[in-house]
């Protein structure tokens, strides 16, 4: 399978090529158009024998929508193309067994069907920091496409970074991470308007979006009128 | 220090290498990362002004700056005592960050929450563009720029610099910033009726010698088209 990027970064557009009976899955409502030969299939599966329940943690957990679109090619090859949400960077992160990729709540959009997905708990402390802190964990082989509020870089960190929790997209595994305050006081780190942010250290790749959504939405929230009860 | 602005003009954010000594400061809330050597300390917005009453005049000036002035009630300083520390800071909305090196005795009036980061004795004042812009809706508020330093201003869209030899006229929705050696005076396009009726609301008029900053979309246009589309 193979992933085409156009219109980057601000509003990419991804095309994903099926070769005859390859099956992607994708978020449901990223698809933008597709060749008539692929099968769509609507599903509550987060992967082939997860139940309900699972697709609910997904739903709930990772904050992505937990029905799944899986698009498959019948005869021929076939393509559909992709668009996340937000006015953003796409990149393609190739996953290999050697390594998984956890991936920040709306950072995920498709991933071939070799690709399991599944939610990592983490604890309530993601819930002190006002953002989500849940991953969606790929692993298995092969290409995951990812999407980004704002431009996407990609740094092969080795070594340690202190990272706003709203700009994290993805990491690899290699990288450990904790939460921790913006300073050295709580009083200060409240003010500060960091909050709380992530220390992140080790050997591995991390995916960082140049806008954080929370602050986006809170800007623009207050050049909106109030909401009427 | 040195600084590089990368992903613009839609996204753009600012890197700044920061050496042993140097610092930058910079609105609550800009921080996308740091390197573990780069130390952050937070202070209330209200310039620098000593005296005994400090802590209650520094909060009080610095509520009225966030109320109206649009900026963060707090500032965060960055500094390093390693060689080499690295700090990356983001505006929150869609848009360009523009440089601007002021000499002292230069000022720069920047929109109302334009200001993104800042560095040596940089001070910034809230100036009203006068009544009548408050009575628009689409108040003008400025905050003025004066010291010496590196001054960092966010806009909400692309940024065009117009070099002002005269006049010039520019809905003050799209005003970024501009040199404080240009005259400036806030109305509407026609009379009253353009007020109302051209869609415009208020225009600046700059006259005399200086740069004008604009920006090529109006965050004030934005909410306006949103509104509507919301759930009640």
């Amino acid at each position: 399978m193979q992933f085409e990027l156009n219109y980057r970064p601000s509003h990419s557009l991804a095309t994903a090529h099926l070769e005859p009976g390859e099956t992607l899955r994708a978020e449901a409502s990223a698809m933008v158009s597709m060749t008539r030969n692929l099968e769509v299939h609507t599903s509550f599966r987060g992967r082939p024998g997860a139940g309900f329940m699972q697709s609910l943690k997904r739903g709930f957990l990772g904050g992505e929508s937990f029905f799944t679109n899986t698009f498959t090619a019948v005869s021929g090859k076939g393509h559909v193309s992709l668009a996340p949400k937000l006015c953003g960077d796409m990149v393609v992160h190739e996953l290999t067994s050697s390594h998984e990729l956890f991936i920040q709540g709306s950072g995920y959009v498709a991933a071939p069907d070799s690709v399991e997905l599944d939610t990592r708990w983490q604890g309530f402390k993601g819930f002190l920091s006002g953002e989500s802190l849940f991953f969606l964990r790929a692993l298995g082989q092969g290409p995951v496409l990812i999407n980004a509020l704002g431009a996407l870089e990609t740094i092969d960190l080795d070594g340690e970074l202190i990272l706003d929790t709203g700009h994290l997209v993805a990491f690899t595994t290699g990288l450990e991470y904790e939460i921790t305050k913006a300073s050295a006081g709580w009083i200060d780190s409240f003010l500060s308007g960091e909050g709380f942010v992530l220390r992140i250290w080790g050997r591995g790749r991390l995916y960082v979006q140049s806008r954080n959504p929370a602050e986006y939405g809170k800007t623009l929230g207050h050049k909106l009128p109030a909401r009427q009860q | 220090m040195q600084h590089k602005i990368e992903h613009g003009p839609a996204f753009a954010w600012l890197r700044v290498q920061l050496a042993a000594g140097d610092s930058i400061r910079a609105e609550a809330g800009a921080m996308v990362m740091r390197t573990p050597d780069v130390q952050m300390e937070t202070h209330l917005n209200a310039g620098y002004r000593p005296g005994i009453f400090r802590v209650i005049w520094a909060f009080f000036v610095a509520l009225l700056r966030k109320l109206l002035g649009g900026e963060t009630m707090f500032l965060n300083d960055f500094s390093t005592t390693g060689a080499n520390g690295e700090v990356v800071l983001a505006p929150s909305l869609a848009g360009s960050i523009v440089h601007k090196r002021l000499q002292p005795g230069q000022r720069l009036f920047v929109q109302a929450g334009g200001y993104l980061a800042s560095t040596g004795s940089l001070d910034t004042k809230v100036r009203f563009g006068g009544l009548r812009t408050l009575l628009g809706g689409e108040g003008l508020v400025l905050l003025e720029c004066s010291g010496e330093g590196d001054l960092f201003v966010n806009s909400y869209g692309g940024i065009t610099p117009i070099d002002v030899r005269g006049a010039l006229t520019v809905d003050t929705g799209h005003i970024v910033a501009f040199d404080g050696t240009l005259d400036f005076k806030v109305g509407s396009v026609g009379g009253m009726k353009s007020l109302f009726l051209s869609g415009e609301g208020l225009v600046c008029r700059f006259f005399g010698q200086g740069t004008v900053y604009i920006q090529s979309r109006n965050v004030a246009s934005l909410a306006s088209w949103i509104s509507p589309l919301l759930p009640g």
